[in-house]
């Protein structure tokens, strides 16, 4: 991915520059930029530079042009970022209408990142938010490390655990194992559900990451097999036996023509209403079977999709919370939210702030990727060699893998017989023939671990 | 309070950075899975084959009873790991078609832990011991295949007769199942 | 004047299905009839309207009658840089009308000062006013105005890293709040003839061993508990430990496997889950008895409304044929059991739930015609849902501000105990009623000027002492809070007025749908940390 070369600047406060500024417009801002304030960051300094770096070099990226996504750009840019990115692989949907607010019914079907790019650069004059229309994934570390600060606005668990991932990846260690402070890439993550929602602060490799509060992120629902399949209670579960067990045997929409055993089987497009009208009809069907009530289509439509009811006034909260986050970071003008805050407005108002607790053993983040030196002719077998006599590590078994051409490749797994066979060929070839490249980080697993050790492979002749 | 932004005057335009890390970090999906590979500690009834040693995520386990209903039987599962995992449980369906009050005919399998009470803590082992069981104690009470379950109920004769019919390659009812007798 | 949005209407069915299924058709259908006023357009007040108009209430009005600066367009999205100089008002009901083609609205060039002098009838038409960062004074009038009309009033303002909040409505009735973890409602303490006969019916050990381990947890602990008070005297066990020997008292119940110790039936296990909570005794909540007690309640005349009517209808319900409780709920939850014994067992909550409503629905045609009105004007259907939700309705009062702000009458008991913590959020309150003394006082906000920060910091602080004094508070809020305060010198930082804009839109939509329940009735951020409070002044 190339990345734009940035245009040359505009320098802010010039009257009526094009695409610049006019009198007065950031007030509000440099109020608090200019001014010492007691509850301040100890590092930060009043000055009319820290708005220019707001304005001029500090780049941030916002993952998601959804409901938090849209939020963010606008509540970004009119804080003064301006050189902003956005990721988002969605294209606009009539049930985004009611809380993305940079979409109009003339939208529908566009890609998100690029209608919210260019409404909030036209808006905001001056603004230059880059779209991509694009999956996480299709990034790689380099495009991320450009980054000052990434904000998320996401709704699966999966992406934000990737992003944590990556941003995680990036750290670089100093010798004694600490974190080179320069190489973290602060993290802040927003999640909406109805009306209550999270924010959080994300400092990785110094505080709680994503993977260290999983539990907090409850795993979708689920119903028993078997209730689906023998015993449903719910009109849910009707939905479900439909789903799952009935589309993939009478294969619908396949090719009506042919004998079922025949036609393809066409996956569920919850998107498509002939296929959510079919499963709610052979759901009611089932309901009434059994005299089970509230089949609706509104209620099969969620189940299939597995709709997250929302609602713009939880996206504003949120996402505002994020951006004030971002801002708190980028000048030190204050403390930012140590660490997280969940939100809920059903009855009352009500906001929660605790610190949520880096896990010891986190699979994401306690990888401390402890460094080894061979030389390229080196062969496989030493390291395993090394991995078993070295008093550090004492290994009895270890299985390792790697990431080579952006492949995961088993190097050597002996405790499962079929891996072995064929990967036992590896020992005798040297670390150079498997492609293993200075830096390259190898995935150790072996019965005296708790979990799986990153090895730094420092490859020197 | 750490300090963040001595990058502030920092731009961060390539020419910044300089160490590349050039490889990507595997992710915690793959690095658990990894760890869950290579500790399985397989009951001496089952094998597993990985089509492809280099991804640990699609894999395919054997099981072949050595007592019970099912003994001489070899039954297929395959396993499907997502980036989810852990958080997430691996998605496993039977391959062979197989008379089971716990699994159906298209090869959906009623394991609790593979649905309702996966909890990230279970392995791909913790799996493998569930399945193994369920040729040993098919539940007649929670069924997928309502149809052996039935006859598992009211006549375990008939039942056992079945199984053994339909892993010989047969007729059971009107359904027609391939032979998946290890000999 | 009138700027109306054009354009066809899309299939609100889709466009709104996210929110539809948090509040329902019903609750929509609310919303598309509600006409909302907001007096001054800020960031905070055009953010509040966008939470409103993008999940489409039905009509707004924008009042102010200033220009558009170039301070208002820095931190306003609905307001454009080609717009400055022109009517504040009118660019940003322009702006706003775009986000929803469903909603119409207009504005009004006008002072909000003078509109109330000159025609105070004109907030008459208003589901709800909105007032964003008003001055003191005009505020008060605006209040007072609204509060004869009995029109509820939201203040809402964005000041610096601080945010406020203030809900003003005589009276605020809520049927459905929504509540988050409501205990279902069971009965097993008091069985209903229904619910028994089917349990006495019931033989366990009879039973084939499917059928065993497919019985309702309902029926597995009303068996058990029944036996428990034959042994106990007709007492229910009461105690931590009574309630261990009623577990296992359950236990015992499960059947094993004919191979020896196999699975325990999940359906046992699901009973002794279960236990602490469905022996909770049925109890009218505390909540209901005070709204039984309720004024509204009490004195019931033509003039009352649907929902006091209904509960005096479920009041007498309670003294009579409910015998000390409310109607049946009618819904019970998921458990572990075979299809038919379920639908069965939630066909006799159901059928008693339907059978309490019209007992409630006879009285409130009683009631109805006792006091004069058409004894049908309320639906079945009402009171169905009135009934449903009998054990969560609410009534919010909040005080006036005219009250909060006599000094006689301020809650300075509250604000005294809420000071015993330096860091609490209460002494932001202070500070912004501090600030609005010194813009009375000077005519511009603390710290407004960059040349005068320091030197306002003393002034900020003598109004600030003048007011503890005026509630004979003892002066202890930290100087730093007061520095702060200057720091932000009336800047509205646009991140803090969306998360206060969104906050607002949410407690309109209550206010408007009936729906959930609004803070009552003063609501601090203090987006320094990151955390709020909710206080009743």
């Amino acid at each position: 991915m190339a990345n734009q070369v940035d245009e040359p600047m505009m320098v802010d406060g010039r009257v009526d520059s094009p695409g610049g500024s006019w009198p007065d417009r950031w007030n509000h801002v440099k109020k608090m930029l200019e001014r010492a304030g007691p509850f301040a960051h100890p590092d930060f300094e009043p000055s009319p530079e820290t708005i220019q770096f707001m304005l001029e070099v500090c780049k941030i990226l916002v993952i998601g042009a959804g409901g938090l996504g849209c939020e963010l750009l606008k509540d970004l840019a009119l804080m003064g970022f301006r050189n902003i990115h956005v990721i988002d692989m969605d294209k606009i949907d009539v049930s985004n209408l009611n809380r993305q607010f940079l979409f109009r019914p003339k939208d529908v079907g566009k890609p998100k990142a690029e209608t919210a790019a260019e409404f909030v650069n036209t808006r905001v004059p001056g603004c230059r938010v880059t779209p991509h229309y694009a999956k996480i994934q299709d990034f790689d570390g380099e495009f991320y490390r450009q980054f000052h600060i990434i904000v998320c606005g996401l709704d699966s668990i999966l992406a934000r655990r990737w992003m944590n991932g990556m941003v995680l990846s990036l750290i670089n260690y100093e010798e004694d194992g600490s974190v080179d402070q320069s190489s973290i890439i602060p993290l802040i993550d927003g999640g909406t559900e109805g009306f209550k929602g999270n924010a959080r602060v994300i400092l990785p490799g110094i505080t709680a990451c994503m993977d260290c509060t999983l539990e907090l992120y409850p795993p979708q629902v689920t119903y028993p097999m078997c209730t689906i399949a023998h015993t449903p209670r719910l009109p849910e579960h009707c939905i479900e036996w439909v789903r799952i067990l009935l589309w993939p045997q009478e294969k619908p929409f396949g090719d009506n023509g042919k004998p079922r055993e025949e036609r393809e089987d066409i996956g569920i497009d919850g998107d498509d209403p002939a296929h959510v009208k079919w499963i709610y009809d052979k759901a009611l069907e089932r309901a009434e079977k059994y005299g089970i009530s509230g089949v609706t289509y509104r209620l099969t439509q969620g189940v299939v999709k597995h709709i997250i009811p929302a609602v713009a006034s939880t996206n504003a909260v949120i996402a505002a919370s994020c951006a004030t986050e971002v801002f708190k970071i980028a000048t030190s003008c204050c403390n930012p939210l140590n660490n997280y805050m969940v939100f809920n407005d059903t009855e009352g108002l009500y906001t929660y702030t605790f610190e949520a607790e880096k896990k010891e053993d986190c699979l994401a983040c306690s990888q401390v990727p402890q460094k080894f030196t061979f030389a390229p002719s080196a062969k496989l077998k030493d390291v395993i060699q090394y991995l078993c006599d070295n008093a550090a590590t004492q290994m009895k078994a270890p299985g390792v893998t790697a990431i080579v051409d952006g492949r995961n490749k088993t190097l050597y797994m002996q405790t499962v017989e079929s891996i072995e066979k064929r990967t036992r060929d590896n020992l005798t070839k040297t670390l150079e023939e498997l492609g293993l490249a200075d830096g390259q980080e190898l995935v150790v697993a072996d019965s005296t671990t708790p979990q799986s050790v990153i090895f730094k492979l420092n490859l020197s002749p | 309070m750490i300090k963040l932004f001595s990058l502030k005057q920092q731009k961060k335009d390539g020419e910044v950075g300089g160490q590349k890390t050039g490889t990507k970090r595997a992710s915690a999906a793959q690095l658990r899975i990894t760890k869950d590979i290579n500790e399985l500690q397989l009951p001496k009834t089952c094998q597993t084959e990985f089509p492809d040693p280099d991804d640990l995520l699609n894999f395919k386990l054997i099981i072949m009873p050595d007592e019970g209903f099912y003994k001489g039987g070899r039954f297929v599962f395959s396993f499907k790991v997502g980036q989810g995992y852990p958080h997430e449980p691996p998605k496993v369906k039977c391959e062979t078609m197989v008379y089971h009050p716990n699994i159906d005919l298209e090869g959906n399998v009623c394991l609790n832990i593979l649905r309702e009470d996966w909890k990230p803590v279970l392995t791909i082992n913790s799996i493998i011991y569930g399945l193994q069981y369920l040729f040993l104690e098919p539940n007649p009470d929670d069924p997928l295949n309502k149809d052996a379950a039935e006859v598992l109920r009211s006549n375990r004769r008939l039942f056992e007769q079945n199984v053994s019919k339909s892993m010989r390659g047969g007729y059971v009812g009107s359904t027609y199942f391939e032979r998946c007798l290890v000999k | 004047m009138a700027a109306t949005g054009a354009g066809k209407t899309m299939d609100k069915e889709k466009k709104y299905d996210r929110q539809l299924r948090l509040w329902g058709d019903h609750g929509q259908a609310a919303l598309e009839a509600s006409r909302v006023c907001l007096v001054n357009v800020t960031a905070t007040g055009t953010e509040t309207l966008k939470n409103l108009i993008l999940p489409g209430i039905g009509w707004f009005t924008i009042i102010d009658g200033g220009k558009v600066t170039g301070e208002d367009v820095g931190n306003n999205f609905f307001l454009e840089r080609d717009s400055i100089g022109k009517s504040r008002a009118e660019v940003a009901t322009e702006c706003l009308l775009e986000l929803n083609s469903d909603v119409r609205g207009d504005f009004i060039d006008e002072n909000p000062e003078h509109l109330l002098e000159a025609n105070p009838e004109f907030f008459r038409s208003f589901s709800c006013v909105i007032a964003a960062q008003m001055p003191e004074r005009t505020l008060l009038s605006l209040a007072s105005v609204l509060w004869n009309y009995g029109i509820p009033l939201l203040v809402c303002r964005s000041y610096g890293l601080i945010g406020y909040m203030r809900v003003v409505v005589k009276e605020h009735t809520v049927i459905e709040s929504h509540p988050d973890n409501a205990h279902s409602d069971l009965r097993l303490d008091r069985p209903f003839p229904a619910l028994a006969a089917y349990v006495d019916a019931v033989d366990m050990d009879s039973l084939s061993k499917k059928d065993h381990s497919h019985t309702p947890f309902p029926v597995i602990l009303l068996k058990n508990l029944i036996q428990w008070r034959k042994e106990h005297e007709g007492n229910m066990p009461k105690n931590y430990k009574e309630k261990g020997v009623f577990k296992e008292m359950v236990r015992k119940g499960m059947w094993e496997n004919e191979e020896g110790p196999g699975e325990p039936e999940e359906n046992f296990e699901e009973a002794i889950r279960h236990t602490n909570t469905a022996l909770v005794p049925t109890r009218i909540p505390s909540e209901i008895q005070t709204l039984f007690e309720d004024e509204g309640c009490r004195n019931l005349n033509a003039e009352s409304s649907d929902f006091f009517v209904m509960t005096k209808a479920l009041k007498e319900f309670a003294e009579n044929e409910g015998k000390g409780a409310l109607p049946v709920r009618g819904a019970i939850p998921d458990m572990f059991a075979d299809s038919e014994r379920y639908i069965q067992l939630q066909n006799i909550y159901r059928d008693q739930a339907k059978q309490d409503a019209s007992v409630v629905a006879s009285r409130v045609t009683q009631i109805l015609s006792s006091i004069g009105r058409p004894s049908h004007c309320i639906s079945e259907e009402a009171i169905r849902l009135f009934c449903r939700n009998a054990a969560f309705l609410r009534v919010v009062r909040t005080r006036s501000l005219e009250e909060e702000y006599n000094p006689e009458k301020a809650c300075v008991n509250e604000m005294g105990v809420q000071l015993e913590n330096p860091d609490s959020e209460i002494t932001l309150y202070i500070m912004l009623r501090a600030v609005d003394k010194f813009q009375q006082q000077y005519g511009r906000y603390p710290g407004y000027y960059d040349d005068q920060v320091e030197a306002d910091i003393p002034k900020l602080k003598a109004c600030m002492c003048g007011l503890l004094q005026e509630w004979s508070l003892s002066p202890y809020i930290k100087d730093e809070y007061v520095h702060e305060m200057c720091r932000y010198g009336g800047s509205e930082l646009h991140s803090v007025a969306a998360f206060m804009g969104g906050a607002a839109a949410q407690e309109v939509i209550k206010l408007v749908t009936k729906q959930f329940v609004p803070f009552n009735n003063t609501y601090i951020y203090n987006a320094m940390n990151s955390s709020s409070a909710t206080y009743t002044l």
